[in-house]
Protein backbone atom coordinates (compact mmCIF):
# COMPACT_ATOMS: atom_id res chain seq x y z
CA UNK A 1 0.00 0.00 0.00
CA UNK A 2 1.28 3.58 -1.23
CA UNK A 3 0.91 6.52 0.62
CA UNK A 4 -1.69 8.54 -0.68
CA UNK A 5 0.01 10.91 -3.92
CA UNK A 6 -2.07 13.57 -2.36
CA UNK A 7 -0.57 13.74 0.98
CA UNK A 8 3.02 13.01 -0.59
CA UNK A 9 2.45 16.20 -2.51
CA UNK A 10 0.93 18.65 0.03
CA UNK A 11 -2.27 19.67 -2.00
CA UNK A 12 -4.28 18.56 0.80
CA UNK A 13 -2.22 20.96 3.15
CA UNK A 14 -3.25 24.09 1.43
CA UNK A 15 -5.09 26.39 2.60
CA UNK A 16 -8.98 27.05 2.19
CA UNK A 17 -9.04 30.55 1.64
CA UNK A 18 -12.37 31.39 0.99
CA UNK A 19 -13.38 34.37 -1.33
CA UNK A 20 -11.14 35.91 -3.42
CA UNK A 21 -11.13 38.56 -6.31
CA UNK A 22 -8.24 38.81 -9.65
CA UNK A 23 -5.89 41.59 -8.81
CA UNK A 24 -6.63 43.65 -11.72
CA UNK A 25 -4.75 46.84 -12.80
CA UNK A 26 -7.88 48.54 -13.04
CA UNK A 27 -8.47 48.24 -9.12
CA UNK A 28 -4.72 49.00 -8.30
CA UNK A 29 -5.63 52.32 -6.71
CA UNK A 30 -8.81 51.16 -5.02
CA UNK A 31 -7.14 48.26 -3.41
CA UNK A 32 -4.01 50.70 -2.18
CA UNK A 33 -6.57 52.89 -0.80
CA UNK A 34 -9.05 50.94 0.68
CA UNK A 35 -7.27 47.62 1.53
CA UNK A 36 -10.87 46.39 0.99
CA UNK A 37 -12.02 43.53 3.26
CA UNK A 38 -11.89 40.36 0.50
CA UNK A 39 -10.01 36.54 1.47
CA UNK A 40 -7.15 37.02 -0.97
CA UNK A 41 -6.34 37.82 -4.52
CA UNK A 42 -5.38 36.07 -7.89
CA UNK A 43 -2.58 37.58 -10.23
CA UNK A 44 -2.35 37.17 -13.38
CA UNK A 45 1.11 35.87 -13.09
CA UNK A 46 2.57 36.95 -16.60
CA UNK A 47 1.32 40.54 -15.74
CA UNK A 48 3.73 41.25 -13.25
CA UNK A 49 6.37 38.56 -13.58
CA UNK A 50 8.56 41.12 -15.80
CA UNK A 51 7.64 44.18 -14.33
CA UNK A 52 9.84 46.66 -13.89
CA UNK A 53 6.99 49.27 -12.35
CA UNK A 54 4.06 49.81 -10.66
CA UNK A 55 2.25 46.37 -11.21
CA UNK A 56 5.43 44.71 -9.25
CA UNK A 57 5.46 47.20 -6.57
CA UNK A 58 1.44 46.91 -6.35
CA UNK A 59 1.95 42.77 -6.02
CA UNK A 60 4.83 43.20 -3.33
CA UNK A 61 2.39 45.73 -1.18
CA UNK A 62 -0.87 43.41 -1.94
CA UNK A 63 1.26 40.04 -0.98
CA UNK A 64 2.31 41.29 2.42
CA UNK A 65 -1.57 41.98 3.69
CA UNK A 66 -3.34 39.63 2.02
CA UNK A 67 -2.67 35.83 0.73
CA UNK A 68 -2.39 35.43 -2.78
CA UNK A 69 -2.28 32.72 -5.83
CA UNK A 70 -0.23 32.96 -9.06
CA UNK A 71 -2.36 31.86 -12.08
CA UNK A 72 -0.23 31.48 -15.77
CA UNK A 73 -1.59 31.66 -18.76
CA UNK A 74 1.12 30.70 -20.76
CA UNK A 75 2.93 27.16 -19.41
CA UNK A 76 1.85 25.89 -22.15
CA UNK A 77 1.62 22.88 -20.81
CA UNK A 78 0.43 20.81 -23.23
CA UNK A 79 2.61 21.90 -25.87
CA UNK A 80 4.37 19.86 -28.48
CA UNK A 81 7.06 22.30 -28.30
CA UNK A 82 9.93 22.03 -25.52
CA UNK A 83 9.23 23.80 -21.88
CA UNK A 84 10.08 27.30 -21.89
CA UNK A 85 12.73 27.57 -19.29
CA UNK A 86 13.09 31.19 -19.53
CA UNK A 87 9.49 31.38 -18.53
CA UNK A 88 9.82 29.22 -15.88
CA UNK A 89 12.70 30.84 -14.34
CA UNK A 90 11.09 33.92 -14.30
CA UNK A 91 8.04 32.48 -12.76
CA UNK A 92 9.91 30.86 -10.29
CA UNK A 93 12.10 34.30 -8.88
CA UNK A 94 7.99 35.99 -8.75
CA UNK A 95 7.37 33.27 -6.70
CA UNK A 96 10.32 33.66 -4.39
CA UNK A 97 9.15 37.31 -4.07
CA UNK A 98 5.45 37.11 -3.67
CA UNK A 99 4.98 33.50 -1.75
CA UNK A 100 1.97 32.39 -3.32
CA UNK A 101 0.13 30.04 -2.14
CA UNK A 102 0.29 28.04 -4.74
CA UNK A 103 0.69 28.29 -8.89
CA UNK A 104 -1.64 27.70 -11.38
CA UNK A 105 -1.98 27.79 -14.97
CA UNK A 106 -4.69 25.47 -17.84
CA UNK A 107 -4.81 21.98 -19.14
CA UNK A 108 -3.91 23.57 -22.36
CA UNK A 109 -1.78 24.79 -24.97
CA UNK A 110 -1.03 28.17 -26.24
CA UNK A 111 1.25 27.55 -29.20
CA UNK A 112 3.48 25.84 -31.21
CA UNK A 113 7.11 26.10 -33.43
CA UNK A 114 8.05 29.30 -31.18
CA UNK A 115 4.39 31.28 -31.49
CA UNK A 116 1.81 31.89 -29.00
CA UNK A 117 -1.49 32.38 -29.69
CA UNK A 118 -1.94 33.86 -26.58
CA UNK A 119 -5.55 31.29 -26.15
CA UNK A 120 -6.21 28.48 -24.30
CA UNK A 121 -6.07 25.74 -27.05
CA UNK A 122 -7.61 22.80 -25.99
CA UNK A 123 -5.42 19.43 -25.97
CA UNK A 124 -6.69 16.37 -27.83
CA UNK A 125 -7.66 13.97 -24.73
CA UNK A 126 -5.62 10.59 -25.51
CA UNK A 127 -3.18 8.35 -23.47
CA UNK A 128 -0.42 9.88 -25.60
CA UNK A 129 -1.53 13.27 -24.74
CA UNK A 130 -1.75 12.28 -21.48
CA UNK A 131 1.67 10.71 -20.98
CA UNK A 132 3.24 13.56 -22.70
CA UNK A 133 1.67 16.18 -20.54
CA UNK A 134 2.30 14.13 -17.27
CA UNK A 135 6.08 13.98 -18.17
CA UNK A 136 5.89 17.90 -17.99
CA UNK A 137 4.16 18.63 -15.13
CA UNK A 138 6.98 16.15 -13.28
CA UNK A 139 9.52 18.55 -14.40
CA UNK A 140 7.53 21.78 -13.76
CA UNK A 141 6.86 20.54 -9.98
CA UNK A 142 10.83 19.87 -9.80
CA UNK A 143 11.33 23.17 -11.30
CA UNK A 144 8.84 25.08 -8.95
CA UNK A 145 9.76 22.85 -5.79
CA UNK A 146 6.01 23.19 -5.82
CA UNK A 147 2.74 20.90 -6.71
CA UNK A 148 1.14 22.73 -10.22
CA UNK A 149 -2.40 23.54 -10.17
CA UNK A 150 -4.14 23.27 -13.91
CA UNK A 151 -7.43 24.93 -14.82
CA UNK A 152 -10.14 23.14 -17.07
CA UNK A 153 -10.26 25.37 -20.10
CA UNK A 154 -13.12 26.59 -21.64
CA UNK A 155 -13.50 24.48 -25.09
CA UNK A 156 -15.68 25.20 -28.02
CA UNK A 157 -14.74 21.96 -30.07
CA UNK A 158 -14.20 18.22 -29.54
CA UNK A 159 -11.44 16.47 -31.45
CA UNK A 160 -12.20 13.05 -33.27
CA UNK A 161 -8.69 11.79 -32.06
CA UNK A 162 -10.34 11.99 -28.01
CA UNK A 163 -10.74 9.01 -26.40
CA UNK A 164 -10.93 10.07 -22.34
CA UNK A 165 -13.51 12.75 -21.34
CA UNK A 166 -12.01 15.58 -19.26
CA UNK A 167 -12.23 14.33 -15.96
CA UNK A 168 -11.28 11.14 -17.05
CA UNK A 169 -7.89 12.58 -18.16
CA UNK A 170 -7.41 15.06 -14.99
CA UNK A 171 -7.70 12.20 -12.64
CA UNK A 172 -5.00 10.10 -14.78
CA UNK A 173 -2.77 13.24 -14.50
CA UNK A 174 -3.83 14.22 -11.11
CA UNK A 175 -2.76 10.62 -10.16
CA UNK A 176 0.29 10.23 -11.91
CA UNK A 177 1.71 13.80 -11.22
CA UNK A 178 0.24 14.51 -7.53
CA UNK A 179 -0.88 17.57 -9.18
CA UNK A 180 -3.79 19.97 -8.03
CA UNK A 181 -6.62 20.53 -9.50
CA UNK A 182 -8.50 24.64 -10.85
CA UNK A 183 -12.15 23.76 -11.17
CA UNK A 184 -13.82 26.67 -13.36
CA UNK A 185 -17.27 25.87 -12.88
CA UNK A 186 -18.04 28.35 -15.49
CA UNK A 187 -15.77 26.53 -17.95
CA UNK A 188 -17.18 23.02 -17.32
CA UNK A 189 -20.58 24.75 -17.94
CA UNK A 190 -19.69 26.38 -20.84
CA UNK A 191 -17.91 23.41 -22.37
CA UNK A 192 -20.39 20.60 -21.75
CA UNK A 193 -22.67 23.25 -23.81
CA UNK A 194 -20.44 23.62 -26.30
CA UNK A 195 -19.67 19.79 -26.43
CA UNK A 196 -23.28 18.70 -25.69
CA UNK A 197 -22.14 16.68 -22.53
CA UNK A 198 -24.19 17.35 -19.27
CA UNK A 199 -22.56 19.18 -16.47
CA UNK A 200 -23.56 16.85 -13.97
CA UNK A 201 -21.93 13.60 -15.75
CA UNK A 202 -19.20 16.03 -15.68
CA UNK A 203 -19.11 16.45 -12.40
CA UNK A 204 -20.11 12.58 -11.05
CA UNK A 205 -16.68 11.74 -12.90
CA UNK A 206 -14.35 14.84 -11.02
CA UNK A 207 -11.87 14.21 -9.20
CA UNK A 208 -12.68 16.06 -6.47
CA UNK A 209 -10.56 15.13 -3.54
CA UNK A 210 -7.86 16.94 -6.09
CA UNK A 211 -9.46 20.59 -6.54
CA UNK A 212 -8.13 23.21 -4.60
CA UNK A 213 -9.24 26.39 -6.21
CA UNK A 214 -12.50 26.76 -7.99
CA UNK A 215 -13.25 29.85 -10.52
CA UNK A 216 -16.08 31.63 -11.26
CA UNK A 217 -16.86 33.92 -14.27
CA UNK A 218 -20.03 35.14 -16.62
CA UNK A 219 -19.90 34.08 -19.86
CA UNK A 220 -22.02 35.17 -23.37
CA UNK A 221 -24.49 32.83 -24.85
CA UNK A 222 -24.17 33.10 -28.34
CA UNK A 223 -27.15 30.95 -29.94
CA UNK A 224 -25.55 27.91 -30.51
CA UNK A 225 -22.29 27.87 -28.42
CA UNK A 226 -21.16 29.52 -25.38
CA UNK A 227 -17.99 32.02 -25.05
CA UNK A 228 -16.78 32.37 -21.61
CA UNK A 229 -16.12 35.91 -21.39
CA UNK A 230 -15.68 37.28 -18.15
CA UNK A 231 -17.49 40.16 -19.05
CA UNK A 232 -20.65 40.03 -17.28
CA UNK A 233 -22.09 38.62 -13.79
CA UNK A 234 -21.93 34.94 -13.02
CA UNK A 235 -25.23 32.87 -14.70
CA UNK A 236 -27.80 31.87 -12.06
CA UNK A 237 -27.18 28.45 -13.90
CA UNK A 238 -23.23 28.24 -13.20
CA UNK A 239 -24.44 29.52 -9.53
CA UNK A 240 -26.84 26.45 -9.31
CA UNK A 241 -23.63 24.30 -10.31
CA UNK A 242 -21.32 25.93 -7.46
CA UNK A 243 -23.88 25.17 -4.67
CA UNK A 244 -22.71 21.73 -6.19
CA UNK A 245 -19.19 22.11 -6.65
CA UNK A 246 -19.15 23.95 -3.28
CA UNK A 247 -20.53 21.28 -1.62
CA UNK A 248 -18.12 18.54 -3.46
CA UNK A 249 -15.02 20.31 -3.26
CA UNK A 250 -15.43 20.54 0.79
CA UNK A 251 -15.23 24.34 0.54
CA UNK A 252 -12.19 24.68 -1.64
CA UNK A 253 -10.98 28.26 -2.65
CA UNK A 254 -13.18 30.06 -5.02
CA UNK A 255 -12.61 33.50 -6.80
CA UNK A 256 -14.15 35.26 -9.34
CA UNK A 257 -12.67 36.05 -12.74
CA UNK A 258 -14.01 39.77 -14.33
CA UNK A 259 -11.64 40.73 -17.34
CA UNK A 260 -13.80 42.71 -19.67
CA UNK A 261 -15.61 46.07 -19.28
CA UNK A 262 -14.36 45.28 -15.96
CA UNK A 263 -16.87 47.40 -13.41
CA UNK A 264 -15.77 48.87 -9.60
CA UNK A 265 -13.98 47.15 -7.53
CA UNK A 266 -16.68 47.23 -5.17
CA UNK A 267 -19.20 45.98 -7.72
CA UNK A 268 -16.93 43.00 -8.21
CA UNK A 269 -16.37 42.24 -4.45
CA UNK A 270 -20.74 42.15 -4.35
CA UNK A 271 -20.56 39.56 -7.34
CA UNK A 272 -18.63 37.36 -5.29
CA UNK A 273 -19.53 37.68 -1.97
CA UNK A 274 -23.36 36.66 -3.65
CA UNK A 275 -21.43 32.65 -3.56
CA UNK A 276 -22.23 33.22 0.10
CA UNK A 277 -25.64 32.56 -0.22
CA UNK A 278 -24.96 29.33 -2.39
CA UNK A 279 -22.45 27.91 -0.07
CA UNK A 280 -25.37 27.37 2.53
CA UNK A 281 -26.92 25.12 0.15
CA UNK A 282 -29.67 27.78 -1.34
CA UNK A 283 -30.25 26.38 -4.76
CA UNK A 284 -30.45 28.48 -7.81
CA UNK A 285 -33.61 28.81 -9.55
CA UNK A 286 -32.10 26.96 -13.02
CA UNK A 287 -33.78 30.37 -15.05
CA UNK A 288 -34.30 30.19 -18.98
CA UNK A 289 -31.32 31.37 -20.82
CA UNK A 290 -30.40 35.19 -21.74
CA UNK A 291 -30.83 36.54 -25.05
CA UNK A 292 -28.68 35.53 -27.46
CA UNK A 293 -25.69 38.06 -28.53
CA UNK A 294 -23.98 37.49 -32.36
CA UNK A 295 -21.15 35.63 -31.74
CA UNK A 296 -18.68 37.23 -33.82
CA UNK A 297 -18.66 40.31 -30.85
CA UNK A 298 -17.78 37.58 -28.10
CA UNK A 299 -14.19 36.68 -27.27
CA UNK A 300 -13.31 33.70 -25.44
CA UNK A 301 -10.08 34.21 -22.87
CA UNK A 302 -9.98 38.36 -23.23
CA UNK A 303 -6.46 38.60 -22.46
CA UNK A 304 -6.19 42.89 -23.15
CA UNK A 305 -7.19 43.34 -19.61
CA UNK A 306 -3.78 42.19 -19.12
CA UNK A 307 -2.75 45.55 -21.00
CA UNK A 308 -2.38 48.69 -18.94
CA UNK A 309 -3.83 51.91 -19.42
CA UNK A 310 -0.75 53.68 -20.05
CA UNK A 311 -2.48 56.77 -22.00
CA UNK A 312 -4.43 57.36 -18.25
CA UNK A 313 -1.51 56.95 -16.55
CA UNK A 314 0.93 59.17 -18.26
CA UNK A 315 1.71 62.19 -17.31
CA UNK A 316 1.48 65.84 -19.71
CA UNK A 317 4.13 67.08 -21.99
CA UNK A 318 5.99 68.56 -20.14
CA UNK A 319 8.14 72.15 -20.84
CA UNK A 320 11.68 71.98 -19.29
CA UNK B 1 10.67 14.60 -23.57
CA UNK B 2 9.75 14.78 -27.18
CA UNK B 3 6.28 14.99 -27.88
CA UNK B 4 3.98 12.46 -29.80
CA UNK B 5 3.63 13.08 -33.46
CA UNK B 6 0.10 12.91 -33.46
CA UNK B 7 0.45 15.69 -31.35
CA UNK B 8 2.87 18.24 -33.03
CA UNK B 9 0.84 17.08 -35.79
CA UNK B 10 -2.30 18.42 -34.50
CA UNK B 11 -1.16 21.51 -33.20
CA UNK B 12 0.54 22.52 -35.90
CA UNK B 13 -2.16 22.02 -38.22
CA UNK B 14 -4.60 24.10 -35.35
CA UNK B 15 -2.04 26.64 -35.34
CA UNK B 16 -1.72 26.98 -38.58
CA UNK B 17 -5.52 27.25 -39.22
CA UNK B 18 -5.97 30.27 -36.58
CA UNK B 19 -2.97 31.96 -38.69
CA UNK B 20 -4.37 31.62 -41.90
CA UNK B 21 -8.10 30.70 -42.17
CA UNK B 22 -8.44 30.82 -45.51
CA UNK B 23 -5.54 28.08 -46.20
CA UNK B 24 -7.76 25.68 -44.17
CA UNK B 25 -10.08 23.19 -46.07
CA UNK B 26 -13.56 22.01 -44.73
CA UNK B 27 -12.21 18.78 -45.33
CA UNK B 28 -9.26 18.77 -43.18
CA UNK B 29 -11.50 19.98 -40.07
CA UNK B 30 -13.90 17.77 -40.29
CA UNK B 31 -11.53 15.11 -39.99
CA UNK B 32 -10.03 16.66 -37.01
CA UNK B 33 -12.89 18.12 -35.51
CA UNK B 34 -15.86 16.82 -34.28
CA UNK B 35 -19.44 18.52 -35.19
CA UNK B 36 -22.47 18.69 -32.70
CA UNK B 37 -25.86 19.44 -33.11
CA UNK B 38 -26.02 22.90 -33.02
CA UNK B 39 -22.19 23.60 -34.21
CA UNK B 40 -20.44 22.50 -37.32
CA UNK B 41 -16.85 21.26 -37.22
CA UNK B 42 -16.17 24.74 -39.22
CA UNK B 43 -18.11 26.71 -36.77
CA UNK B 44 -16.53 25.64 -34.49
CA UNK B 45 -12.77 25.80 -35.18
CA UNK B 46 -14.23 29.18 -36.24
CA UNK B 47 -14.39 30.34 -32.41
CA UNK B 48 -10.92 30.49 -31.97
CA UNK B 49 -9.82 31.72 -35.53
CA UNK B 50 -12.55 34.84 -34.59
CA UNK B 51 -11.29 35.18 -31.21
CA UNK B 52 -7.93 34.80 -32.07
CA UNK B 53 -8.06 38.08 -34.29
CA UNK B 54 -10.09 39.93 -32.06
CA UNK B 55 -8.13 39.16 -28.89
CA UNK B 56 -5.07 40.83 -30.38
CA UNK B 57 -6.63 43.64 -31.95
CA UNK B 58 -7.64 44.68 -28.75
CA UNK B 59 -4.32 44.31 -27.09
CA UNK B 60 -3.23 46.43 -29.61
CA UNK B 61 -5.44 49.36 -29.99
CA UNK B 62 -4.91 49.29 -25.85
CA UNK B 63 -1.17 49.57 -26.73
CA UNK B 64 -1.45 52.46 -29.46
CA UNK B 65 -4.41 54.01 -28.18
CA UNK B 66 -3.34 57.35 -30.40
CA UNK B 67 -2.33 55.09 -33.55
CA UNK B 68 -5.62 53.98 -33.44
CA UNK B 69 -7.45 56.93 -33.16
CA UNK B 70 -5.29 58.87 -36.11
CA UNK B 71 -5.81 55.39 -38.48
CA UNK B 72 -9.61 54.89 -37.29
CA UNK B 73 -10.09 51.44 -35.53
CA UNK B 74 -11.58 49.78 -39.31
CA UNK B 75 -7.94 50.19 -40.68
CA UNK B 76 -5.92 50.12 -37.51
CA UNK B 77 -7.33 46.70 -36.79
CA UNK B 78 -6.34 46.15 -40.84
CA UNK B 79 -2.90 46.69 -40.58
CA UNK B 80 -2.84 44.60 -37.19
CA UNK B 81 -4.70 41.59 -39.08
CA UNK B 82 -1.60 42.05 -41.59
CA UNK B 83 0.75 42.69 -38.64
CA UNK B 84 -0.16 39.48 -37.62
CA UNK B 85 0.18 37.29 -40.09
CA UNK B 86 3.42 38.57 -41.25
CA UNK B 87 4.97 38.52 -37.85
CA UNK B 88 2.49 36.07 -35.53
CA UNK B 89 3.01 36.71 -31.83
CA UNK B 90 6.15 34.79 -30.43
CA UNK B 91 6.16 36.06 -26.79
CA UNK B 92 4.89 34.79 -23.80
CA UNK B 93 3.53 38.09 -22.77
CA UNK B 94 1.56 40.25 -24.63
CA UNK B 95 3.64 43.26 -23.99
CA UNK B 96 6.02 42.26 -26.32
CA UNK B 97 2.55 42.10 -28.92
CA UNK B 98 3.86 46.34 -30.44
CA UNK B 99 7.60 45.40 -30.30
CA UNK B 100 7.82 45.01 -34.19
CA UNK B 101 4.65 47.52 -35.39
CA UNK B 102 6.71 50.44 -36.20
CA UNK B 103 9.14 48.15 -38.34
CA UNK B 104 6.16 46.47 -40.20
CA UNK B 105 4.33 49.58 -41.39
CA UNK B 106 7.66 51.03 -42.24
CA UNK B 107 8.78 47.71 -44.24
CA UNK B 108 4.89 47.76 -45.93
CA UNK B 109 4.06 51.44 -46.25
CA UNK B 110 2.03 52.02 -48.96
CA UNK B 111 4.17 55.32 -51.11
CA UNK B 112 7.15 52.58 -51.19
CA UNK B 113 6.64 53.03 -55.34
CA UNK B 114 5.78 56.85 -55.05
CA UNK B 115 9.28 59.35 -55.70
CA UNK B 116 9.18 61.10 -52.22
CA UNK B 117 7.46 59.71 -49.19
CA UNK B 118 3.74 60.69 -47.98
CA UNK B 119 3.63 62.53 -44.68
CA UNK B 120 1.12 60.67 -43.36
CA UNK B 121 2.80 57.54 -43.78
CA UNK B 122 5.63 58.84 -42.17
CA UNK B 123 3.49 60.38 -39.48
CA UNK B 124 1.91 57.04 -38.86
CA UNK B 125 5.23 55.03 -38.18
CA UNK B 126 7.09 57.60 -35.65
CA UNK B 127 3.99 57.80 -34.24
CA UNK B 128 4.07 53.69 -33.43
CA UNK B 129 7.46 54.38 -32.24
CA UNK B 130 6.70 57.17 -30.03
CA UNK B 131 3.62 55.20 -28.74
CA UNK B 132 6.19 51.88 -28.04
CA UNK B 133 8.73 54.02 -26.60
CA UNK B 134 5.86 55.12 -23.78
CA UNK B 135 4.58 51.87 -23.25
CA UNK B 136 7.69 50.38 -22.72
CA UNK B 137 8.28 53.08 -19.96
CA UNK B 138 5.15 52.15 -18.10
CA UNK B 139 6.90 48.57 -16.83
CA UNK B 140 10.62 48.78 -17.56
CA UNK B 141 13.04 48.66 -14.78
CA UNK B 142 13.11 52.02 -13.40
CA UNK B 143 14.56 54.15 -10.42
CA UNK B 144 11.86 53.45 -7.62
CA UNK B 145 13.77 52.09 -5.84
CA UNK B 146 17.27 53.51 -6.75
CA UNK B 147 19.04 56.71 -5.34
CA UNK B 148 18.12 59.90 -7.97
CA UNK B 149 21.04 62.59 -8.35
CA UNK B 150 20.64 65.75 -6.42
CA UNK B 151 21.17 69.12 -7.72
CA UNK B 152 24.56 69.03 -5.53
CA UNK B 153 25.26 65.86 -7.15
CA UNK B 154 28.82 66.49 -9.16
CA UNK B 155 28.83 65.70 -13.03
CA UNK B 156 31.25 62.67 -12.88
CA UNK B 157 28.54 61.04 -10.39
CA UNK B 158 25.61 61.59 -12.46
CA UNK B 159 24.07 58.58 -14.68
CA UNK B 160 20.83 57.94 -16.78
CA UNK B 161 18.11 56.71 -14.69
CA UNK B 162 16.76 52.74 -15.90
CA UNK B 163 13.96 54.27 -17.90
CA UNK B 164 15.14 57.20 -19.61
CA UNK B 165 15.01 56.78 -23.52
CA UNK B 166 15.14 59.49 -26.24
CA UNK B 167 14.55 59.61 -29.64
CA UNK B 168 14.31 61.77 -32.64
CA UNK B 169 10.75 62.13 -34.34
CA UNK B 170 10.03 64.03 -37.73
CA UNK B 171 6.11 64.66 -36.09
CA UNK B 172 5.31 66.76 -32.83
CA UNK B 173 4.07 63.17 -32.29
CA UNK B 174 3.97 63.99 -28.61
CA UNK B 175 1.93 66.55 -28.49
CA UNK B 176 -0.50 64.70 -30.97
CA UNK B 177 -0.68 61.87 -28.14
CA UNK B 178 -1.79 64.51 -25.07
CA UNK B 179 -4.22 65.67 -27.42
CA UNK B 180 -5.63 62.17 -28.29
CA UNK B 181 -5.61 61.69 -24.81
CA UNK B 182 -7.65 64.86 -23.63
CA UNK B 183 -10.24 63.77 -26.30
CA UNK B 184 -9.17 66.72 -28.27
CA UNK B 185 -9.76 65.46 -31.39
CA UNK B 186 -6.45 66.14 -32.99
CA UNK B 187 -5.52 66.56 -36.88
CA UNK B 188 -2.44 65.11 -38.45
CA UNK B 189 0.20 67.64 -37.56
CA UNK B 190 2.79 69.17 -40.17
CA UNK B 191 6.18 68.02 -40.28
CA UNK B 192 8.66 69.25 -37.50
CA UNK B 193 11.50 67.42 -36.04
CA UNK B 194 11.27 66.62 -32.27
CA UNK B 195 13.36 65.22 -29.71
CA UNK B 196 11.88 63.26 -26.94
CA UNK B 197 12.90 62.07 -23.70
CA UNK B 198 10.68 59.69 -21.72
CA UNK B 199 10.95 58.52 -18.20
CA UNK B 200 9.13 56.86 -15.69
CA UNK B 201 9.30 58.81 -11.86
CA UNK B 202 7.49 57.76 -8.69
CA UNK B 203 5.62 55.29 -11.20
CA UNK B 204 4.25 58.23 -13.29
CA UNK B 205 5.62 58.22 -17.40
CA UNK B 206 6.88 61.66 -18.39
CA UNK B 207 7.35 63.12 -21.78
CA UNK B 208 9.76 65.99 -21.89
CA UNK B 209 10.47 67.43 -25.21
CA UNK B 210 14.32 68.48 -25.49
CA UNK B 211 16.45 70.48 -28.32
CA UNK B 212 18.78 68.54 -30.95
CA UNK B 213 21.56 69.25 -29.36
CA UNK B 214 20.02 68.01 -25.74
CA UNK B 215 19.21 65.01 -27.84
CA UNK B 216 22.87 64.80 -28.41
CA UNK B 217 23.94 64.67 -25.08
CA UNK B 218 20.96 61.88 -23.73
CA UNK B 219 21.78 59.54 -26.40
CA UNK B 220 25.24 59.15 -25.32
CA UNK B 221 24.41 59.48 -22.06
CA UNK B 222 21.88 56.87 -22.27
CA UNK B 223 24.60 54.49 -24.28
CA UNK B 224 26.36 54.35 -21.04
CA UNK B 225 28.43 57.74 -21.62
CA UNK B 226 29.25 60.25 -18.82
CA UNK B 227 28.84 63.87 -19.09
CA UNK B 228 31.91 64.45 -20.45
CA UNK B 229 31.67 61.93 -23.48
CA UNK B 230 28.20 63.44 -23.96
CA UNK B 231 30.05 66.91 -24.08
CA UNK B 232 32.05 65.90 -27.05
CA UNK B 233 29.59 64.11 -28.35
CA UNK B 234 27.91 67.28 -28.95
CA UNK B 235 30.67 69.03 -29.74
CA UNK B 236 31.37 66.61 -32.67
CA UNK B 237 27.69 66.35 -34.05
CA UNK B 238 27.06 70.18 -33.71
CA UNK B 239 30.85 70.98 -35.01
CA UNK B 240 31.25 73.34 -32.31
CA UNK B 241 34.33 73.84 -29.97
CA UNK B 242 34.65 71.42 -27.09
CA UNK B 243 35.50 74.14 -24.57
CA UNK B 244 32.89 76.47 -25.68
CA UNK B 245 30.17 73.78 -25.45
CA UNK B 246 31.55 72.59 -21.95
CA UNK B 247 31.48 76.17 -21.02
CA UNK B 248 27.87 76.10 -22.53
CA UNK B 249 27.07 73.33 -20.08
CA UNK B 250 28.45 74.67 -16.86
CA UNK B 251 26.98 78.72 -17.21
CA UNK B 252 23.96 77.42 -18.32
CA UNK B 253 22.55 75.14 -15.17
CA UNK B 254 19.27 75.24 -15.23
CA UNK B 255 18.54 72.66 -17.82
CA UNK B 256 21.07 70.49 -15.79
CA UNK B 257 18.73 70.90 -12.81
CA UNK B 258 15.79 70.97 -14.90
CA UNK B 259 16.96 66.99 -15.61
CA UNK B 260 17.86 66.61 -12.23
CA UNK B 261 14.39 67.02 -10.79
CA UNK B 262 12.87 65.60 -13.34
CA UNK B 263 14.54 62.39 -12.63
CA UNK B 264 16.64 61.95 -15.53
CA UNK B 265 19.64 60.83 -13.64
CA UNK B 266 20.97 58.71 -10.75
CA UNK B 267 24.02 59.85 -8.59
CA UNK B 268 26.67 56.80 -9.76
CA UNK B 269 28.67 57.50 -6.44
CA UNK B 270 25.45 55.75 -4.51
CA UNK B 271 24.42 53.13 -6.84
FE1 LIG C 1 -10.84 30.33 -15.16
Amino acid sequence: MTVAPAEKAGITDLPKLGLGLGLRNTHFDHILNHWPDVDWFEAISENFMDSGGRPRQVIREVAERYPVVLHGVSLSIGSSDPLDMDYLQRLKLLAQEVQPQWISDHLCWTGVMGLNSHDLLPVPLTEATLDHIAARVHRVQEILGRPLILENPSTYLDFHANTLSEPEFLRALCERTDCGLLLDVNNVFVSCFNTENDPSDYFDSFPWSRVVQMHLAGHTDCGTHLIDTHDQPVRPEVWALFALAWQRSNGASTLLEWDGNIPSFEECHRELLKAKAYMKGGLAQLTGRYAPMPGALAVSNPVNFLVPDVMAGSAELEDR
Amino acid sequence: MSAPIELSDLQQWMQSALIEPKATSRQEIETRVRSTSRLSAVAALGIYQNSYHLRIAACMRDQFPALCYALGEGLFNDFVAEYISQAPPESYTLYDLGRRFAGFLQANRPDLDAPESEPWVDFIIDLARFERQIFSTFDCAGAEDLHLAQLTTPDPDLCVQPSLSVAAYGFPVGDYYHAVRQEKSPQPPEREPVYLAVLRKDYVTHTVPVSFAHFIFLQEMCRGGTVGSALSAVSQQLSQDLARVKLAWSEVSEIRDNWIEAGFFLDRSRA
